[in-house]
């Protein structure tokens, strides 16, 4: 009876409540600030983002504009703003032809022109600009177009000669044909050494014949093979009467220009992935295809139409490293982009942060907002520090590559290497940590940093995968090592010079104002680093001379190794960040850019355990550094809005949650 | 003189219980926009912000014009005089009226039953509902100075200010650079179809619709665009309108560079004998083509950016044209000012075109468009001061 009466009274209330307004507008709900409100740009937003994409900065924020006004690019209002970002909830098919779609309209509109016909740094570094700007869009839409300009577009411009030149790169650059590249089969990744696919020729005809002889020979995660590519180029064991020459690369068709798969092709899908759904991986099996001898790209190594096999290039080993240099084109370009994603999440993150609030420490008082916690800046700052670090490695890689030479061929391979693993890892790490800051809206597909995990994890692997490519920076380490050691010379490039100076001394006290020196930040690196490498002289000789193998040895030495490519890399880093810094005259500029080359050098210190493990800080040392990384997150803090808004992303590529999360999720918008 | 109207007449202000009514009243100059009716719509529109008995304002022009613009005679005058400061004062003071309108808490219906030149769409667009009539033309890429001393057709736009790069931006695809290049003339239906008005009323009906709206006593968007949907008709977009080729406009437009932009126009121009395009290409061939290039900067910048940043930058912009640093171009087109002073005469080439220095596209480098989104190095100039909004909405937010 009783809970009738309530239930009555509750009614009555609803019915004659005379003014329903007043109910609906409390002031105790939350509104959201927006964080530019109340943060202060301390420095010109606009030079730093100079900076931090180094290059075509106008043609990036045309290809933007290009992206964010076409319907092709799935825009989507929530609350006030509108957000651009592929649908992810389509079927991997229509998330294919959307990718192709999206390709033509930026084809029509100019954005590839020149990507292959032009020459010189200028024309390349715009291409790499454009290209990173698709990437912030989507993974997919980027790799779809790396595959076709940088893999196939690139194969034909490295290993082909001036009949592949002029036969194939302008059709390519208008999509008359579509490229892929068939490198990695089922059974054979890194490893390119060991396919299996097999191409004989037969004089009588003039022809190659190309084969896959077994199952694991079957040509997998091939980029755009499933749908849509007319043509590839097909790595593949090049067998001379009865000799094998080693891998090389042939051009082969695959489909007529009405997308019928050609005679002796079986294609299948390599079907859903975690991410990159709107790329048509595929593997591919050749049946004995023939193809006319011109399509050997044959810069490296040669067959005459009678079937004698000719090569400048007498090394196996070398005709091998030649074929792999358009791979480091593929290294630069994940190093970068990578770079891209992490500044996304971190962007949408640390807007979140400064606009969302979580407990109150007072009674009765306001909740503190997320960022303002010192352990909230641990988690994201240091990754904003380590990613304006990486922006300055991913553009000296960049310039290193456009402005290459035969000479520094080796220093990018090596460079190259070390900076993808590092600056993937990075990325894979940020958006992890940036996901969980924002909470359950990480999980959100529409806020983009959950997501973005799925679609990016695959720069870990691909072009090398990453635990390999660190190993092989050591082995190149080492390599150098040696060398100067036997010819009893000084240790010259790769940034190793400093091995030849005296051992770097750490300061037992070290005071804040010591840690924040480029002076003792790049003595603590080059200290573990000289170490690391004489270490891992000594354990490869120590295990050779107990009758291993070298290869043997060096496999075992792998912790020594994995550290070592760390140092490296770490080193190498600090390096572009001390020089970019040393570009920037004195002002505010400059003192948040020393801000953050500390934060990011005492948290390498911090994190890598390598410091403690051999020494080269005593405990008392750690804790310092411990202390002013902490110190350093509540200096950076009150720039941190201005840190993010410096990469230049424009508000439509972030997610709702990096603005107003209200008003996008209020009923409103529901309908 | 006709500024001597004291501040009260040049804005006329009636209300009724929660509505107010402001009515540019200087319909001589075609109620183009003087110092003191900046000053006195800003005055007008702080008061109603904070007062809790006005829920809906509404904006509107006596006479055949809603507003054709600012009227810059002063600061043409201050120019000449070698004080270009007193000019920037003036761009400020509007500027920041349009951000107070851009942001503001309430809303806003402007009835632009007439012209709206420059400044009449940056006191117009920028608020929440727009009602256009069969007599509404609309020029928002063009300097008021231009249309207020009637200079010839060709009207030689300097760039789009009162934060048009904010809105010419948000059009559809890239109907925005092709109204602020080209300086295209829109009618009430098409500015209905772009976007640029939110309703279509017919003339005969804005009294009934004003009546209607007096009543109002609610500040929800909803229930005001309910009541002016009464009101609202489908406008018949006239046949050779150029919104008709949405697909080429889209083609040609999204170039990345004017010279590209021409000549996307022209390969067109040779398929299909459009009067539209053959204007457009006539527009871009006679306009100063330092314009052209900053204005299509400012479009491509303010696409990316809040309207706060787009009138910061676009002040700078103003500055820079003031000062005449670079080009002085935009002093050729406010010559009929100058001559009615009896100043030196304009200078038209034989064809009776402006003689624009640089004289060609390719002429301007990216160093001297650069310079006009730069600060400026003087002492007495500062970037415009923005006033803080409380409830600044996420469009209105500037990011870079």
């Amino acid at each position: 009876m009783d809970r009738a009466i309530h239930r009555t009274i509750i009614i009555k209330n609803h019915l004659l409540q005379p003014n329903s307004d007043q109910i609906l507008t409390t002031n105790a709900c939350l509104s959201y600030s927006p964080p530019e409100l109340n943060e202060v740009y301390d420095f010109d937003l606009k030079e730093m983002r100079k900076l931090l994409d180094g290059h075509n900065l106008q043609e990036q924020d045309w290809l933007f504009n290009l992206m964010v006004q076409s319907k092709l690019f799935n825009p989507r209002k929530r609350g006030e703003k509108v957000y651009v970002a592929p649908d992810y909830n389509q079927t991997m098919e229509q998330q294919r032809e959307m990718t192709m779609k999206r390709i033509s309209y930026l084809l029509e509109r100019g954005v590839f022109e020149g990507w292959l016909t032009a020459k010189g740094a200028e024309a390349e570094l715009r291409k790499l600009a454009l290209l990173e700007v698709t990437g912030i869009f989507d993974h997919s839409l980027a790799i779809k177009i790396g595959v076709h300009f940088f893999l196939w577009g690139g194969a034909i411009q490295f290993f082909g000669t001036q009949r592949h030149h002029e036969k194939w790169l302008r059709d390519t650059e208008n999509y008359v044909v579509l490229g892929c590249f068939a490198m990695t089969e089922l059974g054979h990744g890194s490893n390119v050494r060991g396919i299996e696919t097999v191409t004989t020729y037969d004089a009588n005809t003039g022809e190659f014949i190309i084969n896959t002889p077994c199952e694991s020979a079957q040509k997998y995660w091939i980029g755009g093979a499933a749908n849509h590519a007319t043509h590839t180029i097909v790595f593949s064991q090049l067998e001379i009467n009865g000799k094998n020459q080693g891998v090389h690369a042939f051009i082969c068709q695959i489909r007529d220009a009405a997308g019928n798969i050609c005679p002796n092709i079986r294609i299948a899908d390599c079907g859903h992935k975690i991410g990159l759904n709107g790329v048509d991986n595929g593997r591919i099996w050749f049946d004995n295809v023939r193809i006319p001898r011109e399509n050997l790209l044959n810069s490296v190594a040669d067959v005459s139409p009678d079937g004698q096999y000719l090569s400048s290039i007498k090394d196996p080993d070398q005709r091998f490293a030649a074929f792999m240099a358009p791979l480091t084109s593929g290294r630069v370009i994940i190093a970068g982009s990578s770079v891209y994603k992490a500044k996304i999440g971190l962007a949408i993150a640390i807007r979140y942060s400064l606009s969302r609030r979580a407990f109150s420490i007072t009674p009765n008082g306001p909740e503190v907002l997320l960022l303002d916690y010192p352990s909230h800046q641990r988690r994201l700052l240091p990754l904003l520090a380590k990613s304006y670090a990486a922006s300055c490695a991913a553009n000296y890689l960049k310039m290193m590559y456009v402005n290459r030479t035969p000479q520094s061929n080796k220093t990018i391979h090596v460079v190259s290497s070390a900076f993808k693993a590092i600056l993937t890892w990075h990325n894979m790490r940020t958006l992890q940590e940036c996901r969980e800051a924002c909470g359950g809206q990480g999980l959100k597909t529409e806020n983009r940093v959950g997501h973005l995990k799925g679609e990016f994890d695959v720069q870990l692997t691909f072009e090398g995968d990453n635990n390999v490519l660190m190993q092989q920076v050591s082995k190149a380490l080492l390599a150098e090592y040696l060398a100067a050691q036997k010819r009893n010379r000084p240790l010259q490039g790769l940034g190793l010079e400093h091995m030849n100076k005296p051992c770097p001394v750490i300061p037992s006290q070290l005071t804040s104002s010591i840690l924040r020196t480029t002076q003792f930040q790049m003595d603590a690196f080059c200290l573990r680093e000289r170490d690391l490498l004489s270490r891992f002289v000594m354990k490869v000789s120590q295990h050779q001379a107990e009758g291993q193998s070298k290869d043997y040895a060096l496999m075992l030495s792998y912790q020594l190794a994995e550290d070592l490519g760390r140092a490296f890399s770490d080193r190498a880093m600090l390096q572009t960040f001390i020089d970019t810094e040393a570009t920037i005259s004195s002002g505010s500029l400059k003192n948040v850019l020393g801000l953050l080359r500390s934060l990011y050098a005492l948290t390498c210190l911090e994190e890598d355990a390598a410091f403690l493990r051999y020494g080269y800080l005593s405990t008392d040392n750690a804790s310092a550094v411990r202390n002013e990384v902490q110190k350093l997150c509540s200096e950076i803090r009150p720039h941190a809005l201005a840190l993010v808004s410096s990469f230049g992303i424009p508000d439509a590529f972030l997610g709702p949650i990096a603005f107003d999360w209200i008003d996008a999720n209020a009923w409103s918008s529901v309908q | 003189m006709a500024s001597a109207q004291s501040q009260e007449d040049q804005v006329l202000e009636e209300e009724t219980s929660f509505v107010r009514i402001l009515t540019l009243n200087r319909p001589r100059q075609l109620n183009a926009l003087s110092a003191q009716m900046i000053s006195r719509l800003l005055e007008l529109f702080q008061r109603y912000e904070t007062d809790s008995n006005v829920k809906l304002l509404i904006l509107k022009g006596k006479g055949r014009a809603f507003c054709a613009g600012g009227d810059v005679a002063a600061v043409v005058r201050g120019i000449n005089e070698g004080d270009w400061i007193s000019g920037a004062k003036f761009f400020s003071k509007e500027f920041i009226l349009n951000y107070l309108m851009a942001t503001y808490t309430k809303p806003q219906v402007s009835i632009l039953n007439g012209i709206v030149m420059g400044g009449g769409a940056g006191v117009s667009i920028h608020g929440r509902f727009r009602v256009a009539t069969e007599n509404s033309v609309c020029n928002t890429a063009l300097f008021l100075v231009i249309k207020v001393f009637a200079m010839p057709e060709t009207a030689l736009g300097l760039f789009p200010d009162i934060g048009a790069s904010y809105f010419l931006s948000r059009l559809p695809g890239f109907f925005g650079e092709y109204v602020g290049l080209t300086g295209a003339r829109l009618d009430g239906a098409e500015m209905r179809a772009c976007g640029l008005a939110t309703h279509f009323v017919p003339s005969s009906r804005l009294a009934l619709l004003e009546e209607a709206l007096y009543k109002v006593n609610s500040s929800d968007p909803a229930v005001i665009s309910a009541v002016i949907d009464k009101f609202s008709l489908e406008p018949y977009l006239k046949d050779h309108s150029a919104y008709h080729w949405m697909d080429v406009i889209d083609k040609c437009f999204s170039r990345r560079t004017v010279e590209e932009i021409l000549s996307a126009l022209e390969s067109e121009s040779t398929n299909r004998a459009d009067a539209w395009i053959s204007d457009a290409i006539q527009s871009l061939k006679k306009a100063s083509p330092t314009s052209l290039k900053i204005s299509l900067r400012s479009i491509r910048e303010g696409r990316l950016q809040g309207v706060g940043q787009c009138l910061i930058r676009e002040y700078r912009m103003v500055c820079h044209v003031m000062m005449g640093e670079v080009s002085k171009d935009f002093f050729e087109v406010c010559n009929p000012f100058k001559c009615a002073h009896g100043c030196r005469a304009i200078l038209l080439d034989k064809d009776k075109n402006p003689k624009w220095k640089p004289s060609k596209l390719e002429l301007v480098n990216d160093n001297m468009v650069d310079q006009y989104f730069s600060k400026i190095n003087d002492d007495r100039w500062e970037d415009i001061k923005l006033p803080a909004r409380s409830n600044l909405p996420a469009t209105a937010i500037a990011k870079l």
